[in-house]
């Protein structure tokens, strides 16, 4: 496993506010990393140390063997980048903005600029000025940008805010698409938890500028989820709140909520309803990314 | 450095100027007043007005009689009348400082906007995340105010000949306007004065927060020294031409000067924390 992106007890501030302190994570090279915190928190700034445009107080950063502080060129030529305004000129159109970022970026491939807009849906309002697109046209457009010059990591600040269902889907599947085919690294700061599930291989957790934790969503529920949820759509009667011996709430008409100790008390527990009832679905739903993600600020409080 | 990315950012400032009326609208005005319709207004009433008693006309002349023994001395003593001599010394003379005016003014505007425009569109953090380095951001941002500044210059200046030729051609019996020092004036002393003015302008605005604050911070630095410059402008036409060229040389290398420790007082670290939120 390769690591491409590095960070070693990072600390920031800005006029005597400490943004962030002790930061260290590592992103292995073509994988998706979800980077996840409330506002504030200090992902945005991230972002920008890696990519060299701010200086760290303290503490080690590398982008592709790159350090930021000294080699910043090097890794912006490697990255793209998806700020949360979009950072488009209104006043242009989408192919004179793209026109003008491909020259930042020495790209010279020929037909890239029509392939991007025709990839995000956008070939039919490619002349008309940015300032008068939707905000999910601008953030299309903002990350057709981002990939002018196919980077081996892209950065992406809230990618789906603005977007309709449809934009979001079409976003999320370039995501994966991208990583998968290309295999570009990918850090994803957001807040819509489950919409970047799906893509995420891996998860940062920040809290008031400190990483509170962080790994794949498998090894963040063993270490948090001390009980299961186990939903049932099912026509079992349950009387008082227990069932052989597990607590059980109904929580709609053909619906019960089990409480079990362990994954290992879902089988005989199912086996068992089977021989009283039918079940239609079963779902343990405390192990979502929203759910690990409050568990974890919970837990970690306001250290 | 990279010169692709430094006329991108040249180009593309220099069309966003259209689109801003913030920008292009002095840019219009002030050439329009001082360039063509004072010097127009001025030329027909001095050509038609009776001078004889006027105290300022008195103290033109008297100026042109305490002019050193040369060419010009003989030449405005030969002409006619002194209408004649009055419209000759206000088309060559008078009106120069306007057109510096106009340099310094076009310049202040798209070079005061330069970076605080780029903030206040949030597209700055654009700039800075791409592989750029500073320099060639700070070059782009030059060029964006020198080149429209330096066109309209010479624009007006061109259309002010013509008109003011047209006007007085029949008069004269040939072409009053220009005298030789023009070239030095308009391609050598307005560029390097225009090229200190943006340097100075963009620097303000790396480090203010809105347009309306670098305008006026630029005003009150910039202004005062223009003014001195420009205020010895009709004085700058009567000396020799090598003196023109001593002071746009000096200009230059103060420019020049100015150039690296600019750039390297704004570097990207800097210009972030600072413009960007």
């Amino acid at each position: 496993m390769t690591i491409f992106l590095e960070a070693a007890q990072v600390r920031k501030s800005f006029k005597g506010h400490e943004v962030l302190r002790d930061v260290s994570f590592q992103v292995p090279q073509g994988e998706i990393v979800g980077l996840l915190g409330p506002n504030g928190s200090g992902k945005t700034t991230i972002v920008r140390l890696l990519n060299g445009v701010i200086a760290p107080d303290g503490g080690q950063l590398r982008v592709a063997g790159h350090d930021p502080v000294r080699d910043g060129d090097a890794i912006r030529r490697i990255s793209g980048i998806l700020t949360e305004g979009a950072g488009l000129y209104h006043e242009q159109n989408a192919v004179e903005n793209l026109q003008f970022f491909a020259k930042l970026y020495g790209v010279k491939e020929r037909g890239r600029i029509e392939e991007l807009l025709a990839l995000f849906d956008l070939t039919e309002h490619q002349s008309k000025p940015v300032g008068t697109y939707s905000t999910g046209m601008k953030k299309r457009l903002g990350l057709a940008k981002a990939l002018l010059h196919r980077p081996r990591v892209l950065f992406l600040d809230e990618p789906t805010n603005g977007l309709d269902p449809e934009g979001i889907r079409m976003v999320m599947k370039y995501i994966r698409t991208l990583n998968r085919q290309e295999g570009t690294t990918i850090l994803l700061c957001s807040h819509v938890l489950h919409q970047i599930e799906e893509v995420c291989d891996r998860y940062v957790f920040l809290q008031n500028g400190r990483i509170i934790e962080q790994g794949t969503l498998p090894e963040i529920e063993d270490r948090y989820m001390t009980e299961i949820h186990l939903q049932v759509e099912t026509n079992l009667q349950v009387t008082g709140g227990s069932y052989h011996g597990h607590k059980v709430e109904r929580i709609g008409e053909q619906s019960l909520r089990f409480t079990l100790a362990s994954k290992d008390e879902i089988s005989p527990l199912l086996q068992q309803v089977l021989q009283d009832a039918w079940v239609h679905a079963a779902e343990i739903t405390n192990r979502d990314l929203e759910t690990l993600y409050f568990t974890v600020r919970g837990r970690h409080g306001d250290e | 450095m990279n010169r692709e990315a430094m006329w991108a950012i040249a180009n593309k400032d220099i069309r966003a100027i259209r689109t801003n009326i913030q920008l292009w609208l002095p840019m219009v005005i002030v050439p329009l007043v001082l360039g063509l319709i004072l010097p127009t207004v001025g030329v027909l009433v001095v050509k038609n007005l009776d001078v004889s008693g006027m105290s300022d006309a008195e103290e033109l002349v008297n100026m042109i009689t305490s002019l050193p023994v040369g060419d010009l001395k003989s030449h405005v003593e030969g002409l006619p009348t002194l209408n004649h001599r009055l419209v000759y010394m206000l088309v060559n003379y008078m009106t120069a400082p306007f057109f510096m005016l106009i340099a310094v003014m076009a310049s202040m505007i798209i070079a005061t906007n330069s970076f605080v425009g780029e903030k206040e569109r949030r597209t700055l953090e654009s700039l800075l995340f791409a592989p750029i380095d500073t320099m060639s951001l700070f070059l782009g941002k030059v060029l964006a105010a020198f080149i429209p500044a330096m066109v309209l210059t010479l624009g007006t200046v061109s259309v002010y000949g013509v008109v003011v030729d047209a006007l007085t051609y029949s008069w004269f019996g040939g072409l009053v306007f220009p005298t030789f020092n023009w070239l030095p004036l308009v391609l050598w002393v307005t560029p390097t004065i225009s090229l200190c003015t943006i340097l100075i302008s963009v620097l303000i605005s790396a480090r203010v927060k809105g347009f309306q604050e670098a305008q006026q911070l630029a005003g009150v630095i910039v202004l005062p020294v223009v003014a001195l410059v420009i205020g010895q402008a009709t004085g700058l036409m009567l000396l020799q031409t090598s003196v023109m060229l001593i002071i746009g040389a000096v200009l230059l290398v103060i420019s020049l000067g100015l150039l690296k420790p600019i750039a390297k007082l704004n570097d990207r670290n800097v210009l972030f924390e600072r413009q960007v939120h």
